[in-house]
């Protein structure tokens, strides 16, 4: 333990030295603190006083058998995670909200409403987030006793009309199905001529139930499972996954294993950026650039299938190590892939630097400042794009990061382009990164067996995704099935940043701002 | 009788609709082709030899579509404003000398110049209308975008078009045509590249394609048409961005008129004419390749700030090199 997390740990024993708040080191992350419904507050509140970055990761609600858990999951600089537990009765389900405290909460808390039951009092905008609006009342999903055959719908209700009120407002509806998205989810934009004045998301439209499916699956089977809940950041979410498992299991992965483990992490990475660079110039109306990039994406998917042999999906995560090992002979054709891609990243630099029609389009487009990062508990490239320096490969290292020199990008501006630019650049680091760990991949063997029941136990663990911060919290009750696998994914962090900042823009700018958080809505929904 | 047969030769066939129909699809061809090798793609090849016949298919393949009109709409609006800004923009085409001649016989007059302007600004408005007419959201912005782009790019036009006028001392496009023994291009440069920029914006195609942003408005005016109706508001558009090279060509690139080396003198116009017009679209189409889209304020404050007054610094300029430099 750093200087700096002791810090941390005694501020929160001195505050509540004689309440009924415990204070429990090195439980579920670096600090567990059990308070109830009516401290947890108190608790929040000391956290934001002792660290100016604290935010919100997610809110876990769980089913307890006689209680209903709400773990808040509290990200601070100094401490890495500090989950507070509160546990509410089963009958009567309330809590006061903290989302006046930390606005980014609020999104946290519909979900928890939804899968749980759980009401917090004082929420801005309570209402279904993930579920259907026709979904029964009183059916929560992840709770243990549900069943859901025989589910009675109810009627859906009307819609409102178009323009309530005001005439010169006109409702235009981007998506579930609209060109502007690559996967449906809906944005109601109300413009006043070309200038948005109000956005009312709604979420939910592909959302799978993969937290519950996972509940009856082996953990072998759920590693394949939540690597599909994106088909993009895959090996991050098996990879979040794993390392979890790992952690229960207190199994030490072989050093060759985290090295491949990084590498297929970057290639996720890689993969993603180049994605979003691309399809933002569509948003914009570049396709030329559009095409560029996506003719550049494909030797990242041809290398990621020299690896894993599959193009997208890799499948090379499993509990213990890695499933296949990257051959000798391939490492020379991986590297010289890798330089070709490394020789035309000039040019795209350029390309998103200095051309003046990107410039117009995307300079003081979306503009999202520092503070205002903090408070939604904005994550990812779009956090490091406002200047905020969070990245969990630098914070908290894991596989093999902490050994792998490479530069934190960030920009200060905050806008479109600050965060494709730091896109940019993380493209030329990732290379970086993997032709670091091919050059110095260790030797020996590339995974350890382990058993396939899992002790009960409980923890939580986050992966930089491409998009940012993806964070699991797994709960394992001793048999070869888990209890719990909360999964919070990046982008369902992002989408508060571009509410924020699409309000008062031009119509225009409303596709360049939100792809700039490179949305993945299959994340989002689970 | 013999007179009569020629001219409805000459109109619906040969120079006329039936030709300007499929010079058309061929240009629209180019485009797709250029615009694809430009983003390493292939664009068409399956339909014809390299694909040549395929925006003829796509228009074949919409004819036979189903035609539905929304209950919301303006019907007779809806209906008829995509025909009527097609046939008005192939009328207009119908007084460019395309073999030496315009396609209708003996139609040139004096200031047709300002006539064919005219009708273009009518067949755009017809466009607006058909947006506004389908009553959709989508559809009533990009109809309002159509319109707020136009009115500030139909200025510009008209003065810049009034360059090669004073140039030539005409106000008749065959004179003006005519009178380039060297082409205005070369004479006024200025007036040239700032005419392919405004046009640029006339034709709504990239960096000003605002209305049919489809990442903002989906199809914009288009949104909700379907069928036939669609085959004609495409139309429209390709034969807009023909019309549009058409009058470059007439204007500075010394319409049809180039060296004849033997036969038909109307032949070798005729070749003149079209490669002079291919060579104005490759030149649009590598701008449309080379740009972001820009935002309708930024389009706008570019209009009425920068090309606006130029454009005015370009008559004035060549005025006074029409009065005093070449007299």
């Amino acid at each position: 333990m750093s200087q700096k997390e002791i810090d941390i740990l005694s501020v929160l024993q001195a505050e509540f030295k004689d309440t009924s708040v415990q204070v429990q080191p090195e439980q579920l992350g670096k600090v567990a603190v059990i308070a109830d419904a009516s401290t947890h507050r108190d608790v929040f509140k000391a956290l934001l006083e002792a660290d100016e970055k604290t935010a919100v990761i997610a809110i876990t609600g769980i089913d307890l058998g006689a209680t209903i858990g709400v773990f808040y999951h509290i990200r601070t600089s100094k401490a890495g995670i500090i989950t507070i537990k509160v546990e509410v009765p089963r009958e009567k389900p309330r809590i006061k909200t903290i989302s006046d405290l930390m606005p980014g909460a609020a999104f946290d808390e519909m979900e928890v409403t939804d899968l749980v039951g759980v009401v917090f009092e004082g929420h801005p905008s309570p209402g279904r987030l993930v579920l259907p609006d026709n979904w029964p009342d009183g059916v929560f999903p992840l709770r243990k006793d549900t069943k859901l055959d025989n589910l009675q719908f109810k009627q859906t209700p009307p819609s409102e009309p178009e323009s309530a009120g005001n005439e010169n407002i006109v409702k235009i509806i981007v998506g579930p199905q609209h060109p502007a998205l690559l996967e449906p989810e809906k944005f109601a934009l109300k413009v006043e001529g070309e200038i948005v004045k109000a956005v009312e998301p709604r979420i939910g439209y592909v959302h799978r139930g993969i937290e519950k499916a996972a509940e009856s699956r082996t953990y072998l089977q759920d590693v394949y499972l939540v690597e599909r809940i994106c088909g993009i950041c895959n090996a991050c979410h098996a990879t979040c996954f794993v390392e979890a498992v790992e952690k229960i299991l207190k199994t030490e992965v072989p050093p060759r294993a985290k090295y491949i483990r990084t590498v297929l992490l970057e290639l996720n990475r890689l993969h993603s950026h180049m994605l979003t660079l691309g399809h933002a110039g569509l948003e914009i109306g570049f396709e030329t650039l559009f095409q560029y990039f996506w003719r550049d994406r494909e030797p990242i998917m041809d290398i990621t299938e020299i690896i894993s042999g599959n193009r997208v999906i890799s499948s090379g995560m499993t509990v213990g190590g890695v499933r296949r090992d990257i051959s000798e002979a391939d490492i020379p054709k991986i590297k010289g892939m890798l330089t070709g891609l490394r020789k035309k990243l000039p040019f795209y630099k350029k390309v998103y630097e200095d051309e003046p029609s990107i410039k117009m389009r995307m300079k003081n487009v979306g503009t999202l400042k520092r503070e205002d990062a903090l408070k939604l508990c904005i994550v990812g490239p779009t956090a490091r794009g406002s200047g905020v320096d969070i990245d969990v490969r630098k914070d908290e290292p894991y596989e093999a990061y902490g050994e792998i020199p490479f530069k934190l990008i960030t920009y200060n501006e905050g806008d479109t382009w600050a965060r494709m630019n730091v896109r940019m650049y993380e493209v030329e680091e990732s290379i970086n990164i993997i032709e670091y760990a091919l050059d110095n991949l260790p030797t020996g063997p590339f995974r350890v067996r382990v058993p396939r029941v899992v002790p009960a136990g409980e923890t939580v663990n986050r992966v930089e995704a491409p998009r940012g911060e993806l964070f699991y919290y797994l709960k394992s009750n001793g048999t070869a099935y888990p209890e719990r696998v909360k999964v919070r994914t990046p982008t369902f962090a992002n989408i508060p940043a571009f509410l924020a900042t699409a309000i008062g823009s031009n119509i225009a700018d409303v596709p360049p701002n939100f792809v700039s958080l490179d949305p993945c809505f299959s994340c989002t929904d689970r | 009788m013999v007179l009569d047969l020629w001219f409805f030769f000459r109109v619906l066939v040969f120079p006329g609709f039936t030709f300007l129909f499929f010079f058309t699809m061929f240009c629209d061809w180019i485009e797709r082709k250029i615009e694809a090798r430009m983003q390493n793609r292939m664009g068409p090849t399956f339909t014809g030899p390299a694909g040549i016949l395929q925006p003829f298919a796509d228009v074949v393949k919409l004819l036979t579509k189903e035609d539905i009109v929304p209950s919301g709409a303006k019907k007779t609006v809806f209906r008829l404003a995509p025909i009527l800004s097609f046939s008005i923009i192939i009328f207009a085409l119908s007084f460019l000398p395309i073999d030496g001649t315009a396609v209708i016989p003996n139609s040139s007059f004096s200031g047709d110049l300002i006539f064919v302007m005219t009708l273009i600004t009518i067949a755009n408005f017809f466009l607006f209308l058909s947006g506004w007419a389908s009553a959709n959201p989508y559809g009533d912005i990009g109809a309002a975008r159509v319109l707020t782009q136009f009115l500030g790019y139909d200025i510009p036009l008209i003065l810049l078009a009034l360059a090669p006028a004073f140039l030539a001392g005409s106000l008749t496009i065959s004179a003006i045509a005519s009178s380039q023994y060297l082409p205005f291009i070369v004479l006024a440069p200025w007036a040239f590249v700032l005419f392919v920029i405004t046009l640029q914006a006339e034709l709504e195609k990239d960096p000003f394609d605002i209305p049919h942003a489809e990442s903002e408005v989906v199809g914009g005016l288009e949104t909700e048409f379907c069928g036939g109706k669609l085959a004609f508001l495409r139309l429209t558009r390709d034969t807009q961005i023909v019309f549009g090279a058409a009058l470059v060509v007439e204007l500075f690139l010394g319409g049809p008129y180039g060296p004849v080396f033997f036969g038909l003198p109307a032949f070798w116009y005729f070749l003149w004419f079209v490669l002079k017009l291919l060579g104005v679209v490759v030149i649009t189409e590598y701008v449309t390749c080379l740009f972001a889209r820009l935002r309708i304020d930024q389009v706008l404050t570019a209009n009425w700030k920068v090309l606006l007054p130029l454009s005015v610094l370009s008559l004035t300029l060549t005025i006074a090199v029409a009065t005093w430099v070449y007299p």
